[in-house]
C-alpha cells in the first residue's frame, strides 16, 4: 500500500520536470524580487542619466542623487526639473514642465518651490538681498550642495564655507545661537532611536520633533541672530514636552520589564515548589 | 458546604465514578516519562493564546486603515495591553515549539505505532492548523512585516499550474495583499480555525483516552507482543494514578512553560518584532530582510533551493503527506529507537537537515 | 509530612498571587477609560471671524483655524500637515491652506489639492449655536 502511494506521488512529481524552470530563469525571476507585489516605478530620467552614453559628468549626477536625502524620501528628478519620467522621448520637453538646471540668481525659487517658508525668510535676509542685488550670494546649493542633499545639521555653518564672503564671527555669533536648540534636538532625536530600538512605534514624537526643529531652522534663514535668540526659548519649551514625553515611555517600559520579571519568578517559584514537592515521600 | 455540593454533584453525574476513573485511579505506566506532559502543555498553550487573543479582540480593529493604530493603542494606552499582547506573541511561538517537541518525543518513542496511528494523523493535521493559526494572525498587526511575509507565502500556490493564481486569489482576496486579505484572515484566526482546533483535540483526546496511554519502549511491553486485530484498551494495572504523581508533572511542566514565556517577556521583549514589525505596512516598500517566521524558514528555505517552483511545492507536499502519513508507512513493531539505527539515522538527519534550513533561511 | 504541608502552603500563596497578578491587569484593562479632557469645548463668538477670515485656535492640545468661507459656511480644520506635522498657513487670496514646509496644499476643506501630504487634514467637532460656535 505504502509503495503505491510512494509510486504515485512519484509519477505526479515528474510532469514539474517538463514545466518552465532553468536555473537562470528561476534565479532572475525568484531570488532577485518577492513573489509579488512591489511596484517599482520607472524613471526614464534615470535610466538616461546613468546609462554609459551619457558623459561621466551628468552620468555622477544619478549616484550623487542616489546618497541623497531627497532619494531616501522618493524626492525624484521631476520634482524639482519637472519634465516626465514616463516617456523618454519627451522626458525633457518644455510641454512637460520640464525647467532644466536654475541660473544662480534662480537657484532660490528652485528650492523654494517646496521649501517655501524658508524661501520667504531668505529672500528677507542678508544673503537673499545679496544675491537679489548683485548676483553674488549664498544661495541653497552654496550651503545644501545640488543632488547630494544631506539632512541639514548645524555644521554646516562653519570657517570654511562662511568665510568666503565675510568675516567668521558673525557666522560664529549665529552658530552659537543655533547651538543649544539644536543639541537638544539631536538628544531627543537619540532618545527616539533607542525606543525604536526597544520596539516602539515613534512616528508622533519624529513628527512633533521634525516640527518643531524644521520651525526653528526656516527661523535661520533670515540669519537675524536677534530674532533667533529672541524665540529660542518657546523652542527650548517644545522640545522640553518632547523630551519628557520620550522619558515617560522609557520609565514606563522600565516597570513593564519589573512586572515581567515579577510573574516570571512567581512561576519560576512555583515550579520549584512543586518539583520540591515530588520529592517529598508520600505517608 | 464543600460536602454538599459534592452530593449534589453526585446524584446528577456520578461525581464519584468520573473522579475514580479520570483521575485518582487513571493510571500511567510506572517509567512514565517528563516528555508525556508535552501534550498538556501545548493544550495549555492554546488556552493561553484563547484568553489573551479574546482580550485583544477587545480593541483590536480588523481593518487596514486601524489595525496598526489598534495594535499601537494596546500598547501603550489600554492598561496592560501590552501584557496581554505580549504574552499572545510570545505565547503563539512557544506553543509552536511546545508542539513541535511533543511531536518529535512522540515520534523517537514510537507512540504513533498500531493502534494508535488516528492519534498521530489528528496531532499532525493539529500541527497543520497551528501554524494556519500563526500564518492568518501574523497579518492582523498589519506592519511591514506582515503586509511582505504574508505577500510572499500567498504567492506559493501561484507555482501550481491551472490552478494556482485561483488558488493564491482565493487566499488573498484578490490579487495583493489589501484589506480583503485582512478582513480574509481575521475571519479565519478568530472563527474558523478555533472550532476546528477544538474539535482535533476532542478527537485527539478521545482517541488518547480510549485506547489508553502508550507504554514508554524501553523494555519490550505486552501489547507489542500480539499482533493487534482486535480492540483492546491499553491499562497500567501496576503504574502511578493520576493524581497525584502524573498531575504534579504535568503542573511542573506548565510552570516551566510560563516562566519560559515570561523570561521572553522580561529579557527579550523585542525577539518576535524586529524593525519592520514596529512600522506601519507600506504597499510600495519592501523592506530589505522579508521573511517568514522561524517555523517557516526551513520549507521557505527549500523551496529557495529548489530551482524549479512546482518541483519545490510538489516536494514539500510529499513530504507533508509522509509525515501526516507516518505510521502508515512504519509499521515495525519495534518501538525502542535505540534498536532501530536506519530509523535512528532518519530522524536525526531530517532534525539536523531543518535545523540546517532554518538557520539558512534566517540571512 | 509537615514538610509537605509546608511547601503546599507555600504554593498556594505564590498560585494566589499569581492568580491576583493577573486579575488586576484583567480588571484594568477590561474597565473603561476615564474621561479625560475629551469634554472640554471652546466657545467663540461668530462675529469675531469675519467672512472671508480665519482665526488660529488651540482646540485640546491640536493647532486648529476655524474658517468662514464664502458661500460655504464655518468649518474648523486641524492645522497640523499630514506630511510631517509643520503647521499649515490660510492664504487667503488664493483660498487655500499652504504648508511652509513642503509646499503642501489642502483647499479649504481638508482636502489634498497638490503636494507630498498622504492624507486629508482631519475637521474638527463643531457646531453653531445661534451667534456663537462650539467647537468639540
Amino acid at each position: 500500500m505504502r509503495y503505491l502511494v510512494l509510486s504515485v506521488m512519484m509519477i505526479v512529481s515528474l510532469p514539474s520536470f517538463a514545466a518552465a524552470g532553468y536555473r537562470e530563469d528561476f534565479a532572475q525571476e525568484f531570488l532577485s524580487k518577492t513573489w509579488a507585489g512591489e511596484r517599482i516605478e520607472e524613471n526614464a530620467c534615470i535610466d538616461c542619466h546613468s546609462s554609459d552614453r551619457m558623459k561621466p559628468a551628468f552620468r555622477d549626477i544619478v549616484d550623487e542623487w542616489n546618497k541623497s536625502w531627497h532619494a531616501q524620501n522618493t524626492v525624484y528628478c521631476q520634482d524639482c526639473h519637472g519634465g516626465d519620467p514616463k516617456d523618454p522621448s519627451v522626458s525633457m520637453t518644455h510641454q512637460r514642465g520640464f525647467v532644466g538646471s536654475p541660473s544662480l540668481r534662480q537657484v532660490p525659487e528652485f528650492c523654494g518651490k517646496c521649501h517655501i517658508g524658508i524661501l520667504k525668510n531668505y529672500l528677507e535676509s542678508g544673503h537673499g538681498k545679496a544675491l537679489r542685488s548683485t548676483g553674488k550670494g549664498p544661495h541653497c546649493v552654496v550651503c545644501h550642495g545640488s543632488h547630494n542633499v544631506q539632512r541639514a545639521n548645524i555644521d554646516i555653518i562653519n570657517e570654511q564655507r562662511c568665510a568666503k564672503c565675510h568675516s567668521y564671527e558673525r557666522a560664529k555669533v549665529m552658530k552659537q545661537a543655533l547651538f543649544l536648540v539644536e543639541k537638544k534636538a539631536g538628544e531627543i532625536e537619540d532618545g527616539i532611536k533607542a525606543l525604536r530600538r526597544a520596539g516602539v512605534y515613534t512616528a508622533e514624537q519624529e513628527r512633533a520633533l521634525f516640527n518643531t526643529q524644521a520651525e526653528f531652522r526656516t527661523l535661520f534663514h533670515t540669519v537675524d541672530v536677534s530674532l533667533v535668540n529672541e524665540r529660542t526659548d518657546e523652542f527650548t519649551r517644545k522640545l522640553g514636552a518632547i523630551e519628557k514625553d520620550i522619558q515617560g515611555t522609557f520609565i514606563e517600559l522600565r516597570s513593564r520589564k519589573n512586572f515581567s520579571a515579577f510573574l516570571m519568578a512567581l512561576f519560576s517559584g512555583m515550579g520549584i515548589v512543586i518539583f520540591l514537592i515530588t520529592r517529598t515521600p508520600d505517608k | 458546604m464543600w460536602e454538599r455540593v459534592k452530593n449534589w454533584m453526585e446524584t446528577r453525574i456520578g461525581l464519584d465514578d468520573l473522579v475514580r476513573t479520570q483521575v485518582t485511579e487513571y493510571r500511567v505506566p510506572k517509567n512514565i516519562n517528563i516528555f508525556y506532559t508535552l501534550g498538556f502543555v501545548a493544550a495549555v498553550g492554546y488556552l493561553i493564546q484563547v484568553l489573551s487573543g479574546i482580550l485583544l479582540l477587545i480593541y483590536y480593529i480588523p481593518h487596514p486603515d486601524h489595525a496598526f493604530k489598534s495594535v499601537q493603542l494596546i500598547m501603550h494606552k489600554v492598561p496592560f495591553g501590552w501584557l496581554f499582547r505580549q504574552m499572545h506573541v510570545v505565547g503563539s511561538n512557544l506553543m509552536i515549539a511546545a508542539i513541535g517537541l511533543h511531536m518529535l518525543t512522540v515520534f523517537a518513542m514510537g507512540n504513533y505505532k498500531r493502534p494508535r496511528e488516528l492519534t498521530w494523523v489528528g496531532g499532525a493535521l493539529l500541527l497543520f492548523v497551528t501554524i494556519a493559526f500563526g500564518f492568518s494572525g501574523y497579518l492582523l498587526p498589519w506592519t511591514q512585516l506582515s503586509y511582505w511575509a504574508t505577500t510572499v507565502v500567498t504567492s506559493i500556490p501561484t507555482a501550481v499550474p491551472v490552478v494556482g493564481d485561483f488558488a493564491a486569489g482565493v487566499l488573498r482576496g484578490g490579487e495583493q495583499v489589501t484589506g480583503a486579505t485582512l478582513s480574509r484572515f481575521f475571519a479565519f484566526h478568530v472563527s474558523i480555525l478555533p472550532p476546528l482546533f477544538m474539535v482535533l483535540v476532542g478527537v485527539h483526546i478521545f482517541l488518547i483516552k480510549r485506547i489508553g496511554i502508550s507504554a514508554t519502549p524501553f523494555g519490550r511491553q505486552a501489547e507489542e507482543k500480539r499482533p493487534w486485530t482486535e480492540y483492546h484498551k491499553k491499562s497500567h494495572i501496576d503504574g502511578y494514578p493520576y493524581y497525584p504523581r502524573f498531575f504534579q508533572m504535568d503542573m511542573l511542566m506548565v510552570m516551566v512553560y510560563l516562566a519560559v514565556m515570561f523570561a521572553l517577556i522580561t529579557f527579550t521583549p523585542n525577539l518576535f518584532f524586529p524593525e519592520e514589525a514596529t512600522i506601519p505596512a507600506n504597499a510600495f516598500k519592501t523592506p530589505v530582510n522579508v521573511r517568514p517566521e522561524w517555523y517557516l524558514l526551513a520549507p521557505y528555505q527549500m523551496l529557495k533551493l529548489i530551482p524549479n517552483k512546482f518541483l519545490g511545492i510538489i516536494i514539500q507536499l510529499a513530504l507533508f503527506l509522509v509525515f501526516l502519513l507516518w505510521p502508515f508507512f512504519d509499521t515495525e513493531k519495534e518501538k525502542n529507537i535505540m534498536k532501530r539505527p536506519l530509523l535512528r539515522g532518519l530522524f536525526l538527519f531530517s532534525f539536523i537537515l531543518w535545523l540546517i534550513l532554518m538557520f539558512w533561511g534566517r540571512s | 509530612m509537615k514538610r509537605r504541608s509546608f511547601l503546599k502552603a507555600v504554593l498556594a500563596f505564590l498560585g494566589a498571587t499569581s492568580i491576583a497578578s493577573f486579575v488586576y491587569p484583567l480588571s484594568r484593562y477590561i474597565a473603561p477609560p476615564a474621561n479625560t479632557e475629551t469634554s472640554k469645548t471652546l466657545v467663540i463668538a461668530k462675529r469675531e471671524i469675519p467672512l472671508g477670515d480665519a482665526m488660529e485656535i488651540v482646540f485640546n492640545g491640536v493647532p486648529a483655524v476655524i474658517l468662514n468661507r464664502p458661500g460655504k459656511g464655518l468649518v474648523a480644520i486641524s492645522r497640523v500637515c499630514t506630511h510631517l506635522g509643520c503647521l499649515v498657513q490660510y492664504d487667503k487670496e488664493n483660498k487655500r491652506l499652504l504648508c511652509p514646509c513642503h509646499a503642501g496644499i489642502y483647499d479649504l476643506e481638508g482636502n489634498i489639492v497638490s503636494g507630498p501630504p498622504p492624507k486629508p487634514l482631519p475637521k474638527l467637532p463643531f457646531r453653531v449655536e445661534g451667534e456663537t460656535i462650539v467647537i468639540g
